[in-house]
């Protein structure tokens, strides 16, 4: 009853500096982006002005920005797929061994201590077309017949990114699932071996269940990130060769830093917004319905 | 458990506040006494700087990223600051590629040096922006008959000297003595032995010349400005507009292309400068095209190539062609518009032309730095060095090139459309696009001739 | 009897399988410590040799005495730590305060939130390096660290209102009725109640501004204020490139983020899982 009572000023305290944080930092830059994505803003010159629309009409009738999409499509998929296939499996194979858990589970979040600049460094000196040691290693073990060229070679460039990035977030993905593996009671699945159950049923109907909806988040969270993704593609390719790996947001930042026409990346990152919050609308709407259905 | 989290929690705000206090280092610059700015604009006027004493703190930003270069600029620093004691110089460093990124958009948000080096053609787009503060009097008084006219022209708009020309240095084309002797290979003068030279030198382990179109990098512009120019033409038409469409240009296109399928590690496309270089130190690349710096970078890699290496003036395309000039970077100092200690800047800028630590700072890149100002190449002092001495030949082959170039598009005098030219990537895109693409030449050199046209024409 | 083999041969293939994703996932670490204890002409001349023939620390020794990096590593751990501890003390607030005060506007609120976090950094880019040069926080941290908060804070609150909703209300009732006023009761009662989710999301917060790279490339100018992700690329970028530096360099920003990472794993495992399971 107390809590109907007090609801005066003091509750605003709690909420009042994290709304005026995001507002401060997030309102004003978003508008600004508006603003510019409407005029003809240039980097470097200091005059411009209002045109209207007439940046959108350029964006959605450049061919550039629908490989830039597709790309960017096909980065989150690919990367999430993977990160998720490579993280579950781990997790389960984790939660499954007994011996030399501790070790595998510090090995195996390595990557995730790898700031993007570095993950770009190594890797692109490991898989360097002329001394790389992987292409070298394959090469002399007569596996391959020339040094395959990871980051040129159109049939491979964009999957070696994406390898680099399930590299990279599979550890999240494979942590998070693994703490949820713990939570559930043993004893369900003694109830359930005791039924009869085989151990795919028991996976089906237990496992999948509870981990639903951490995995559910995760692939909220990560689709956020790995598409927003600008690092890892700008220090590997920055989008090369031949715009094979661009992404919208490498797209963008060559808008405005390479030909600097700042209203038009402005637009880009715009349309960028509004792609992303149709997508995690979509999948909030299932969490809930999933959240619904385990109440 | 709950004493130990407030406890940590009260500690967190203290720490809030305190870093809120430690943290908030604004530039000083900004919060000097404005009564100073009125001081500093006297000794101005009086034109003497020994009756008033300098006194400010000015930011110099360059791109001499590492080792020896950037000791000596940092040593002539501090003596300016020794002598000066009022005065202040702080020192970044940036790599060519970022400082691009820096300038740009710190001209939109307003955070820019007071003097920075800068690449020619970035000059213009400087001057463009209105960034830029003349030198007039810092080039009379460093001696304006000393600097060669076209060096100086390069940032000189309507008799404004906006800057001051450092060094010079100029492509060449360089190659592997040993490789060369062993296969009984002559030194090619035109591009079409130098294509059957570094077919014949391609092997398992070596390559003939690897072809750099990585963006955000103006490799393959180079590459291609090396063939249009040595055919006398030119990136740009005379009314400044792009011209990646004429005969000269689509044959250099094509050149490049084959060498690039024949010749070339094909991760090349992504190539940036450094990266075309380190394949040359690392012995894997038979020829290359690159200034005099490859001999610092040789000595600091992989000193044993160091007797094996020489240079030659970039191939033509008939041997009996006359020379055009190929490429000469002269590299500037500028003046930011905004500085608030013009007079400290101007003096500093002088300062490091004094002979001794101007020719210190040129041997701190043997070869790779040629004076661009008269009177230093044939000092005693400058022709002490043993790399110089070792490397005479080489520093007279692009010393001539030096005189004969121009950068990349300035062959019609400086302009924005030059600088644009370079920047941007359209061109290096343009060559990703047929080598990994495979977009016809002429579609993708149309594309990217109207792609530059557009952003030529945002610049009006 | 047929079961025991069939258990044996799974976790046998189980380890087969770890064994595989941990050479992948340790390769480039083990690339980057073997590489910066190379002399820089083997480096050169044979930079596809896996193992070092010569032994020298010369390269660490430049990175840390000449290039200053201890400076930028430093920078990196304040700027990471500031951020960390004002993002959760904001967030734990605002959490909480969604969670207890406002059932109805609560939703509206961690939604608008969760919005923000959307928000393409690229898209911030610009707008953030002007309003910093408004502000004058351009070329300071603490410009950097505000910047930061702005993807840190909603990120905290989301994943930390799943926290709160965990603890039961009618805990804090009873405190209530002794007399603790809503501050005393968040601090004494309610926080002890959620500290791993605290502890788990206050990691989350520091390993993504530790890895950050855009702002921090963008915002900072002196050499002296760079974090390492800013520093390292200026080594990649310099006009000669030295292997040796940049091996050494990484390692010097990898390793210390491996071994706390081992040290704080349990608690990361903590994570997401126990905020939203329960």
């Amino acid at each position: 009853m107390f809590v109907k009572k007090e609801r005066n000023l003091t509750r605003w305290i709690f909420v009042l500096p994290a709304l005026l944080v995001v507002g401060m930092l997030l309102i004003y830059p978003v508008f600004s982006s508006i603003y510019y994505s409407l005029t003809s803003k240039h980097l470097i010159k200091q005059s411009y002005s209002f045109i209207g629309f007439k940046n959108y009409i350029y964006v959605l009738q450049d061919s550039a920005f629908y490989v830039a999409l597709l790309n960017s499509i096909k980065w989150t998929v690919l990367s999430l797929t993977g990160q998720i296939l490579i993280g579950f499996s781990a997790a389960l194979a984790l939660h499954r061994v007994v011996k030399f858990k501790g070790i595998y589970r510090t090995l195996l979040i390595i990557p995730w201590a790898f700031p993007s600049i570095v993950i770009a460094l190594s890797w692109k000196w490991i898989l360097n077309g002329v001394y790389g040691y992987v292409p070298n290693l394959l090469f002399d073990l007569g596996l391959t017949t020339e040094r395959l060229q990871f980051f040129s070679d159109a049939n491979l460039v964009f999957m070696t990114l994406v390898f680099i990035n399930v590299w990279f977030g599979a550890p999240m993905i494979m942590v998070n699932i693994l703490s949820a593996l713990q939570t559930i009671p043993k004893d369900q699945y003694e109830a359930a071996k005791i039924d009869g159950a085989k151990r795919w049923q028991s996976f089906v109907h237990i496992t999948l269940p509870h981990i639903k909806i951490v995995v559910g988040l995760l692939v909220v969270l990560r689709t956020i990130w790995v598409f927003n993704n600008f690092d890892i593609i700008y220090l590997l390719t920055g989008g090369g060769p031949a715009n094979l790996t661009t992404t919208l947001p490498i797209y963008a930042y060559n808008m405005g830093w390479g030909t600097k026409f700042l209203g038009r990346s402005s637009a880009v990152t715009i349309l960028l917004l509004l792609f992303l919050l149709v997508v995690t609308g979509v999948y909030f709407t299932v969490i809930r319905k999933w959240e619904k259905e385990e109440s | 458990m709950k004493k130990f989290l407030s406890s940590v929690l009260i500690v967190v705000m203290m720490g809030i506040t305190l870093m809120g206090c430690s943290l908030n280092e604004e530039p000083e610059t900004q919060s000097q006494d404005s009564s100073e700015n009125t001081e500093t604009a006297q000794t101005e006027n009086t034109g003497s700087e020994e009756i008033q004493e300098l006194e400010g703190e000015i930011t110099f930003w360059h791109s001499f990223t590492q080792g020896q270069r950037l000791d000596v600029i940092q040593k002539a620093a501090d003596e300016f600051m020794q002598q000066n004691p009022k005065v202040n110089i702080i020192i970044e460093t940036y790599s060519w590629g970022d400082f691009y990124t820096k300038w740009t958009t710190g001209l939109a948000s307003g955070n820019i040096p007071d003097i920075s080096t800068a690449l020619p053609g970035h000059v213009v787009e400087m001057i463009d922006a209105e960034a830029l503060m003349p030198l007039n009097d810092v080039v009379d008084a460093i001696g304006r008959n000393k600097f060669a006219e076209a060096t100086l022209g390069e940032g000189t708009l309507d008799g404004n000297n906006y800057s001051v020309p450092l060094y010079s240095h100029a492509q060449v084309m360089w190659y592997r003595k040993d490789l060369l002797d062993e296969a009984g290979i002559e030194v090619p003068t035109t591009w079409d032995e130098f294509y059957e030279a570094a077919v014949k030198l391609t092997t398992d382990d070596v390559y003939g010349i690897s072809v750099p179109t990585g963006s955000g990098d103006l490799m393959g512009t180079r590459f291609l400005n090396f063939y249009v120019r040595s055919g006398g033409g030119s990136l740009l038409t005379e009314d400044l507009k792009a011209n990646l469409t004429s005969d000269l240009a689509i044959d250099g296109i094509k050149y490049w292309a084959k060498l690039y399928n024949e010749t070339s590690p094909k991760d090349s496309v992504n190539y940036k400068v450094l990266d075309q270089a380190n394949l040359f130190y690392q012995g894997k690349m038979a020829f290359d095209f690159n200034s005099g710096f490859h001999v610092g970078g040789i000595a600091n890699n992989s000193p044993d190539l160091l007797d094996d290496i020489s240079c030659a003036p970039i191939p033509k395309i008939n041997a009996n062609d006359p020379e055009y000039g190929i490429e000469t970077s002269n590299i500037p100092i500028v003046l930011w518009k905004n500085t608030e200690y013009p007079e400290i800047a101007k003096a500093f800028i002088e300062y490091i032309y004094n002979e001794d630590i101007y020719i210190e700072f040129l041997e701190s890149v043997p070869v790779g730095m040629l004076p661009a100002i008269a009177g230093i190449k044939d000092s005693e002092k400058y022709m002490e060095n043993e790399t110089i001495q070792q490397f005479a030949d080489e520093v007279d082959v692009i010393s001539e090139a030096v005189g004969k170039g121009t950068a990349i598009g300035f062959e019609h005098g400086p302009s924005v459309e030059a600088g644009l030219l370079a920047s941007q990537s359209i061109i290096e895109n343009m060559f990703q696009s047929i080598l990994v693409g495979g977009v016809d030449v002429e579609t993708a050199a149309q594309k990217a001739e109207d792609e530059l046209n557009e952003s030529f024409e945002m610049m009006q | 009897m047929e079961k025991n083999k069939k258990t044996i041969l799974g976790n046998f293939m189980c380890h087969i399988y770890l064994i595989f994703l941990t050479i992948i996932a340790g390769f480039p670490l083990v690339w980057i410590i073997l590489s910066s204890v190379k002399e820089t002409g083997e480096l050169t001349s044979n930079p596809t040799s896996f193992w070092p023939k010569s032994f020298t620390l010369s390269n660490y020794i430049h990175v840390l005495n000449d290039l200053g990096f201890a400076r930028n590593i430093s920078n990196s751990i304040l700027i990471a730590l500031a951020t960390t501890v004002i993002a959760i003390t904001i967030s734990a607030m605002a959490a909480y305060g969604i969670v207890r005060f406002f059932p109805k506007f609560g939703n509206l609120m961690s939604k608008a939130l969760i919005m923000t976090y959307m928000f393409p950094p690229i898209l911030l880019a610009i707008p953030y390096s002007l309003v910093m040069a408004k502000a004058g926080l351009v070329n300071t941290r603490l410009g950097l660290i505000i910047v930061y908060l702005s993807f840190s804070v909603p990120y905290a609150v989301w994943i930390l209102v799943g926290f709160f909703k965990t603890v039961p209300i009618g805990i804090e009732e009873a405190a209530r009725v002794d007399g603790a006023n809503k501050f005393e009761v968040f601090i004494r009662i309610v926080l002890p109640l959620v500290a791993p989710g605290i502890v788990a999301t206050a990691i989350y917060t520091f390993i993504n501004v530790w890895n950050e790279f855009l702002y921090a490339l963008i915002l900072i100018n002196s050499t002296d204020k760079m974090t390492v992700a800013v520093a390292l690329k200026s080594l990649e970028g310099a006009e000669i490139l030295v292997w040796g530096d940049m091996m050494a360099a990484s390692a010097l920003v990898v390793i210390p983020s491996v071994i706390f990472f081992s040290i704080i794993q349990k608690r990361i495992a903590g994570g997401l899982a126990e905020g939203s399971v329960k």
